[in-house]
């Protein structure tokens, strides 16, 4: 069952059902991805990139012969750990930024945290970017000349397991900022405990009840259909790099940077990228590097792409959570205590981010009201796949934990968890209960049928001898508001209007699918109501190029959808003013004394329509472009919450999901289908997160073993259940529509309110995600 | 030696050894020497369904093919499909309320595109669950499907209405 969404502001063209501005060059294949464009036809003498990758969990390079490799014909360049130009780069870290903000060398996010060589000779997961990247003509050439290296390895200890990392004796990764393979404090993420709120002890010690609980999210990979692929080409001492990085300007920075070039001498540019959802963060990945330097030696144009295997490349940090939470018999929360061990991976990148920024995050918002709050995490290095940024960092695993609070709690007490869940949680700016929490709650609980479904932990009936049902949910507070996208700076967009009337806008943002472009073009037109401009009249510029002089605003925190709208709202006002004036000699009439409206500019007694003015000049386009820094009002924030029913076999173990309710307050709807498509969407990797997907090492031997889209197990269309999204306007923002990203957040709360309906069904407990068929019949003491 | 094929209505001829390698897969043959780059190398091994063609009018994975394997045979890759292809419209303009689009990055779509094509020359009014059967092999990660399930019905509609013509 779904209900079309209904506007609280009903407006022209922003928040309504329609077809995506790219619609019509997608569902043909014509719009243009980096691995399409570069190629031979686009770059004559082009060379294909493949880079040497560790074997081993950890190993070092202690020789390397390049001769057979190099006689080999086609071979045209090798660049290898030994050679000067990479010798002389500075050590880094792959997530200089979450991709808000554009930031040089010295001012990446994780300054301690540079675990990173390009091209060094020491791996720390089977599968590391090291030693030896080679040129060819072609790639089955250059994959060729990779196996002719006479490459010497010492293989080293490794560590899989994160607990068994932060044991005494264990094999240390990067002794030099880990010298017990946890992260020490740093700036960003602060100390190990990262939020100490009034006294906990003393808040366990006022409860009347206490309960401790464990859970394990595990790390999903992004899954991205389109994998890293970039092009190096350089002219007359001047870079160009085309790639599906989400963030030109960043990227052209740690190009910059990285090779100690200046700024102008480095373009780059992004079209159109298949699928992004945070994979690898910004533009700072290594390869880009190596890419440059390599391309530079064979004086050739040079393309790197990741096969499939190679785009296992980062994940979500596993974490494991413990929390103990105490609260008074009338279910008021007194103490909440949240510790985490983060499986990090080989590198540390964003990991802490996911581990202490994004929980001191809910515990601005969700958890305000809670008087006594700690927190404290460890981040640990394992010799496995990084984890980086994904879709929902970090709230996507705090989520696991504190939606299982939520439940646990509720049922000890005796209440129902959604009154549990409306008396605790608000903000720091509102009160409870939480207008938005509430709609969001009380929307979910009505569209999935809680009253009627929810039953005692495994007490419901049971169907054909084995199944049993239940229902769960989990809410968790937005993290996408506006005044939380301030740390952005300025965001940039440019209309100019043609003397035809015609409007191209220049909203420099990489499309990732997200649909903001048409978000955009719906605001550009929204705004330029005055003109009678239609979608269908305006140009989106869809190719980012730093060459155009404008930042581009990155798909991160999916808030593109009305950032860019915002700015344009102020743009629309000063090209309106730049209309009048220009209209104001040609009617003979001070401009503050023209209106316009429909397109006709008026004047007292006589009207000229802005077509006729403009055709009447010199025809050349007005042209606006505006910067705006985001609002920092603070205005609270908007919830979300998922609601799951889901069937388990209590034979098989096997569970399915027969529903999901997918609620969010979205401040605004700018563009219903886009945000709709984010709702549903995001459901695919909710369910593998929470039921099928899963990177499985060999303990051994310490390898990977499920690096394909064969046994790493990507729902299909036969998978997914039937999905309800529903787009509310409750809480607002500020600025013109009060909008906030939702995307990123639609999956973070499925996998637990799928967890608490397994529970609910079967009346045991699964903490560990995937919710595989074994766990389910361990956990009904069947194996 | 050579070997031909009908690309798009087009009879061609390839040189093995200068146009094309005995080891060349199709989906990289019709990437990178014929110039149909709407067609996606995303697992290259089969799993993902986003080098989808229609070979002899049956879907089929370009990157499990060789090329030379593709002697003699008549291939319809998504540019060879016409501008006003009702299944390319209704992926295009899905936006019916509650379902979503039927694309988001669009990286998948031509591949779905193709399989739905396939589909629908074969059983003009498919079932959901011959829909859902014909489209398991293609993977969406950005999750279209409720979408592109709508898309299909209002194609197979499409096709109707214009008497059958696809």
């Amino acid at each position: 069952m779904s209900t079309d969404f209904k506007p609280r502001v009903p407006r022209q063209f922003i928040g309504g059902y329609r077809p995506r501005i790219d619609g019509v060059e997608k569902a043909h294949g014509r719009a243009p991805y980096a691995d399409d464009e570069i190629s031979e036809r686009n770059y004559p003498g082009l060379l294909h990139a493949r880079v040497l990758r560790c074997p081993y969990p950890r190993a070092r390079i202690k020789h390397l012969d390049t001769t057979k490799a190099a006689a080999l014909p086609g071979v045209k360049a090798i660049l290898t750990y030994q050679d000067p130009e990479v010798v002389r780069l500075r050590p880094t870290n792959a997530g200089w930024t979450d991709a808000v903000d554009t930031v040089s060398y010295d001012k990446m996010m994780w300054t301690k945290f540079r675990d990173r060589r390009v091209l060094g000779d020491y791996g720390t997961w089977a599968g590391d970017e090291l030693g030896v990247v080679v040129a060819a003509e072609s790639e089955m050439i250059a994959e060729q000349a990779l196996r002719l290296l006479e490459v010497q390895w010492e293989p080293l200890p490794f560590v899989l397991d994160p607990l068994d990392a932060m044991k005494p004796g264990a094999p240390v990764l990067h002794p030099q900022i880990a010298e017990h393979n946890v992260l020490p404090p740093d700036p960003v993420g602060g100390p190990d405990v990262f939020l100490s709120k009034g006294d906990v002890e003393q808040g366990f010690a006022a409860a009347d009840v206490v309960i401790e609980m464990d859970t394990s999210h595990h790390n999903p990979t992004q899954g991205s259909l389109d994998p890293w692929c970039c092009v190096a080409d350089w002219e007359e001492g001047r870079l160009t790099v085309f790639s599906n990085s989400y963030a030109a300007d960043q990227t052209r920075m740690h190009v910059s940077q990285m090779l100690e070039m200046p700024i102008h001498k480095v373009r780059v540019i992004s079209k159109y990228v298949g699928g992004q959802f945070g994979r690898g963060d910004t533009g700072d990945q290594p390869f880009f590097i190596f890419t440059a330097l390599l391309a530079k030696k064979a004086g050739r144009p040079v393309k790197f792409k990741h096969t499939r295997r190679d785009s296992f490349h980062d994940t979500r940090q596993g974490a494991l959570y413990h929390c103990k939470v105490g609260a008074t018999a009338d279910g008021k929360i007194t103490a909440l205590h949240f510790k985490s061990i983060g499986d990090i991976g080989a590198h540390a990148d964003h990991s802490v981010f996911a581990l202490k920024f994004a929980p001191a995050e809910v515990s601005d918002a969700a958890l305000a009201p809670i008087p006594n709050i700690k927190m404290e995490s460890y981040a640990v290095y394992t010799d496995r796949i990084p984890g980086c940024m994904m879709r929902g960092v970090g709230n996507s695993q705090f989520n696991f934990i504190f939606g299982r609070m939520i439940d646990g709690l509720a049922e000890r007490l005796g209440m129902d968890p959604i009154e549990l869940a409306l008396k605790n949680f608000g903000h720091a700016w509102g009160v409870c209960p939480d207008k938005s929490l509430t709609a969001v709650l009380e929307t979910g609980a009505a569209r999935i049928g809680w009253a009627e479904k929810r039953h005692k932990p495994g007490q419901g009936p049971l169907y054909e001898g084995a199944i049993k049902r239940g229902v769960g949910f989990s809410m968790h507070p937005g993290w996408h508001a506006e005044w939380q996208e301030e740390r952005r700076g300025q965001v940039q967009a440019k209309i100019t209007l043609h003397p035809d009337g015609t409007v191209t806008l220049d909203a420099p943002t990489v499309e990732t699918g997200t649909g903001s472009n048409t978000c955009n073009v719906l605001g550009c037109a929204e705004a330029l109501g005055f003109l009678g401009v239609r979608p269908e009249d305006i140009r989106w510029v869809s190719t980012v190029d730093t060459d155009n002089g404008m930042r581009d605003c990155v798909q991160t925190d999916s808030a593109v959808s009305f950032l860019q709208s915002e700015v344009l709202v102020v743009a629309a006002q000063q090209l309106k003013q730049k209309l009048l004036d220009l209209a104001a000699p040609v009617l003979g009439v001070p401009a503050d004394q023209l209106t316009v409206t429909g397109g006709q500019i008026h004047a007292p007694g006589r009207s000229l329509s802005v077509k006729e003015l403009l055709w009447k000049g010199d025809l050349v386009p007005l042209s606006v472009m505006v910067s705006r820094r985001p609002s920092g009002t603070k205005t609270g924030v908007p919830y979300i919450a998922s609601f799951a029913e889901v069937e388990v076999d209590t034979g098989t173990g096997r569970t399915q999901v027969l529903k999901l309710v997918i609620i969010n307050d979205c401040g605004t709807v700018m563009y219903a289908s886009g945000a709709e498509s984010q709702q549903i969407g995001g459901q695919v990797m909710a369910m593998g997160e929470a039921l099928t997907e899963e990177l499985i090492y060999d303990p051994v031997r310490g390898v990977p073993l499920n690096f394909n889209f064969i046994d790493y197990k990507m729902p299909t269309i036969l998978d997914m259940p039937a999905i309800d999204p529903v787009l509310l306007e409750v809480w607002r923002g500020a600025g013109e529509y009060g909008a906030c990203g939702i995307g990123e957040g639609t999956l973070t709360c499925s996998p637990r309110a799928i967890a608490n309906a397994v529970y609910n069904a079967i009346g045991a407990r699964v903490d560990e995600l995937p919710l595989t068929p074994e766990k389910v019949l361990r956990a009904l003491g069947k194996i | 030696m050579s070997v031909t094929m009908r690309i798009n209505g087009e009879q061609r001829e390839f040189e093995i050894g200068r146009d094309l390698l005995p080891t060349t897969t199709l989906s990289a043959f019709l990437r990178e020497q014929v110039g149909c780059t709407g067609l996606k190398i995303s697992c290259d091994e089969g799993a993902c369904g986003a080098c989808t063609i229609l070979m002899d009018g049956k879907a089929v994975l370009s990157c499990m093919l060789l090329a030379v394997e593709a002697d003699g045979h008549d291939l319809l890759t998504i540019e060879g499909l016409p501008e006003d292809d009702p299944v390319i419209e209704a992926f295009a303009e899905q936006c019916e309320p509650g379902h979503g689009t039927a694309l988001q990055c669009g990286y998948c779509t031509p591949g779905f595109v193709m399989t739905v094509r396939a589909l629908l020359n074969e059983n003009p009014s498919p079932t959901l669950d011959e829909v859902k059967e014909a489209l398991s092999g293609n993977l969406c990660r950005c999750g279209c499907y409720a979408g592109i399930v709508k898309a299909v019905g209002h194609a197979a509609e499409k096709t109707v209405a214009r008497g059958g013509r696809s």
